[in-house]
């Protein structure tokens, strides 16, 4: 009986501070949503037997069974096609594609029906879909295997993008998600799966649209999404110890993106570094320094606004240089004191 | 022009050769192709071929001769042209030439560069990085005055330079390519003030209180839309009042009270029917403050400064007096606790004893309002058709208007006026 005791308490305990990954917080999120609302349902390839390719979904068909956890063809137009025809007809489908360089077969199904169907309908309709799908680099799957896309649907109105860095984050972005009547990309990080971070239990949901600054500081803005949030937490953890104080901002969602807190960041640190992996040309660091020298940060800058981003090329094989192509901790410990030092 | 004949190079790590002979002499007509001369390494023995057709001029090196490689070392003076012609303009190139290294040359070249007008940063040979730096200096005269018209500053430092009207001409920069910084400009902000600090002029140096009096002052004065209202209170009462409890605070031996007291106690209790003249202005509301925190301006030799009495609304006029008479003190002889001038809501300011009839006072932010009051005079006034002497007093209300509306400042000083005129209407 006092063993009882003891065990329950723990576990009270550790629902305060209790650590879960990336992954298990976003298992977590969907085992709620679809808990809470019957019209949830998963599809995707080998997200049921198999529990998908990164585990994320490990369980789920014991639980829910194999009509709301539903394995499909390998056919990526399919599973966006019947994701969107669902989520019009009532349903809350939440689709899962495998890596999100197969996007690309999506992509007509997503920007040109999904996208414009609540616009179109005037408002008759709506596509509250989740398409969740790991991006990224960094597991040496190469160039077709690898890609981080967001900015792509970043530039297609009547789409949302997020891009969760931690635990917490995701859980309650992807619930936010959920809830949401319009059709989310949902952005993970491969090399994020297996990091962890306290996640409350329960429901609990993080606002679209709403930046977060994961550190404070003084001396430099970095700007950075996804996996370049905790690489630049970790630069901030060196500079630290060189009296330079890094303040770490994440968008969390890029679109609709909302620069109100950068711009504070800014104005504080009159200096900022906007980093993502994806390629820097073309990329969503483009939008944040346009947001922040087209806004009331402008007069507070006192450095050029930079980006560090991905190299214009496909992701190589290569272990080497496959770490070369996007940034790494000491690309931003580089980057950063060269800002705020002023030597460039 | 003259070709010029160049002790060729024929292995990575050679640095000069030996002329073995020469296979044609000073003079001599060659074709393309033709061979000129021998030459050895300490590996090998190789021929010069002529590079061009034309005649042999300028010849410069003998046979046994150890030549560095790339030197010039004689010219082919192309058919229809003299050598006198050619060596003229052959000359300032080849003594720059002589003195660049091959890659420095061919970039030279290749940016239609004349090699012999790039500066050679260690004053013997001129390499790569000479030329590099001369490429990127500016040749254009009217580059140059662009350059020089333009003034390398970041935004935040040129947005503070204007906010503090600096001229930014007269600051040198200590970023990147001399680029003035904000911390240049707030560095330079404030030695002027010591340097415009001329010996005929009597400048007297102003301390923390004077600095900080000025800043809030200023900025008070600029960000709050001030409006003031005026109104007159007759004052019969409000003395036979006083009059009546210091007598009964002689016998008792407690704090005499004052007309600012009165006043303390007056403007507690009408600010608590009137909570939007107890408020604060927030760029995203306006904060309603629970209690009335009557602060009183007190002068002091070197500036003034606002103790405050909490709740004053709730608190009797004996103890309002002993408190206001413990703050003045403690405010002349500045050893008022932060505690005792934070949290204001309402300022009074009081120049009655001065003699001043009646003036209009800054409010005190975040506040939104403060009463400047005048001195009790008596003067003939009309009541019920008839004259007669009544001891004035003229008071003033300044407003944060984007809280106060007209109406709400009138209702606000009526009761006021009421409350001097009738204090016991406070008893409700």
């Amino acid at each position: 009986m006092l063993k009882q005791r003891e065990t329950a308490g723990a576990r009270e305990d550790s629902a305060e501070t209790r650590e879960l990954t990336y992954a298990q917080a976003i298992r977590e999120a969907l085992q709620l949503a679809m808990n809470r609302d019957e019209r949830v349902f998963m599809l995707g390839e080998d997200i049921g037997v198999y529990g998908g390719a990164f585990g994320v979904s490990d369980g789920l068909i014991d639980q829910f069974g194999a009509e709301r956890i539903r394995d499909t063809p390998i056919s990526e137009a399919a599973i966006a096609g019947a994701a969107i025809g669902s989520a019009m007809t009532g349903m809350r489908p939440i689709a899962e594609i495998q890596f999100m360089d197969f996007i690309t077969l999506s992509m007509e199904q997503l920007v040109l029906q999904g996208a414009k169907i609540r616009f179109m309908f005037g408002g008759k309709a709506t596509v509250p879909l989740v398409l969740r799908t790991p991006a990224g680099s960094g597991t040496g799957a190469a160039a077709q295997h690898s890609e981080s896309l967001e900015a792509w649907f970043v530039h297609v109105p009547g789409l949302k993008v997020v891009m969760p860095s931690t635990p917490y984050d995701a859980k309650g972005l992807l619930l936010a998600a959920i809830e949401d009547d319009n059709p989310v990309i949902f952005v993970e990080h491969k090399l994020l799966y297996r990091t962890k971070g306290h996640v409350p239990e329960g429901y609990y949901t993080v606002p679209l649209s709403q930046s977060d600054i994961k550190r404070e500081g003084t001396d430099l803005s970095v700007i950075a999404t996804s996996i370049m949030v905790p690489r630049a937490i970790e630069a901030a953890e060196i500079l630290a110890k060189k009296g330079i104080e890094l303040e770490v901002v994440d968008p969390r969602t890029l679109k609709p993106y909302d620069a109100t807190i950068a711009t504070q960041s800014v104005r504080k640190t009159g200096k900022a570094l906007v980093v993502h992996e994806a390629p820097k040309t073309g990329g969503f660091g483009a939008e944040v320094v346009a947001e922040l020298v087209a806004g009331d940060a402008f007069d507070y800058l006192d450095a050029p606004v930079r980006r560090l981003a991905g190299l214009d090329v496909p992701i190589p094989y290569n272990r080497e240089l496959e770490r070369a192509a996007v940034p790494q901790v000491e690309d931003i410990v580089r980057e950063a004191r060269a800002l705020v030092e002023g030597v460039y | 022009m003259a070709i010029p004949i160049i002790m060729p190079k024929f292995s990575m790590t050679q640095e000069a050769a030996t002329v073995v002979q020469w296979l044609v002499a000073e003079g001599d007509s060659v074709e393309k192709g033709d061979l000129l001369m021998e030459v050895e390494t300490d590996k090998i023995t190789m021929d010069v071929e002529a590079m061009d057709a034309g005649v042999l001029r300028g010849l410069t090196v003998k046979a046994g001769d150890v030549v560095p490689v790339t030197e010039v070392i004689g010219y082919i003076v192309p058919d229809g042209e003299t050598w006198e012609e050619s060596a003229e303009a052959l000359k300032a190139e080849s003594v720059a030439r002589a003195k660049a290294t091959p890659v420095a040359q061919r970039m030279a070249k290749a940016n239609m560069v004349d090699i012999g007008s790039v500066p050679s940063s260690n004053g013997q040979r001129i390499t790569r990085r000479d030329v590099e730096a001369f490429l990127q200096t500016p040749v254009n005269g009217n580059d140059v005055a662009a350059e020089s018209d333009k003034l390398r500053a970041t935004p935040a430092a040129r947005r503070i330079a204007r906010e503090r009207e600096v001229d930014l001409a007269q600051i040198s920069g200590s970023g990147p390519k001399g680029r003035i910084q904000a911390n240049d400009v707030a560095a330079f902000v404030l030695p002027t003030v010591q340097v415009e600090a001329e010996p005929a002029v009597n400048v007297v140096p102003f301390g923390r209180m004077r600095h900080t009096i000025a800043e809030r002052m200023t900025q008070n004065y600029q960000e709050i839309p001030h409006i003031t209202f005026t109104i007159s209170a007759d004052m019969t009462a409000t003395l036979e009042l006083r009059q009546r409890i210091n007598a009964h605070a002689e016998r008792d031996g407690s704090a005499r009270i004052s007309v600012t007291a009165v006043l303390a106690k007056v403007c507690g209790w009408a600010l608590q029917r009137h909570p939007l003249v107890n408020a604060s202005w927030h760029e995203n509301g306006i904060e309603m403050h629970d209690t009335a925190n009557i602060g009183v301006a007190v002068a002091l030799e070197d500036g003034l400064i606002v103790p405050v009495v909490h709740d004053a609304g709730r608190k009797g006029l004996s103890a309002i007096a002993a408190q206001v008479n413990e703050l003045t003190e403690k405010a002349r002889f500045g050893r008022l606790q932060p505690a005792e001038v934070q949290g204001g809501t309402f300022t009074i300011s009081n120049l009655g004893m001065f003699g001043i009839d009646q003036f209009t006072a800054i409010i005190n932010a975040p506040q939104s309002a403060i009463l400047a009051v005048g001195r009790t005079k008596k003067e003939a006034v009309v009541i019920d058709d008839a004259v007669e002497i009544r001891p004035m007093m003229t008071m003033t209300l300044s407003a944060d208007h984007r809280i106060i509306d007209g109406a709400v400042a009138a209702r606000f000083l009526h009761d006021i006026v009421q409350a001097i005129e009738q204090p016991d209407i406070m008893l409700w």
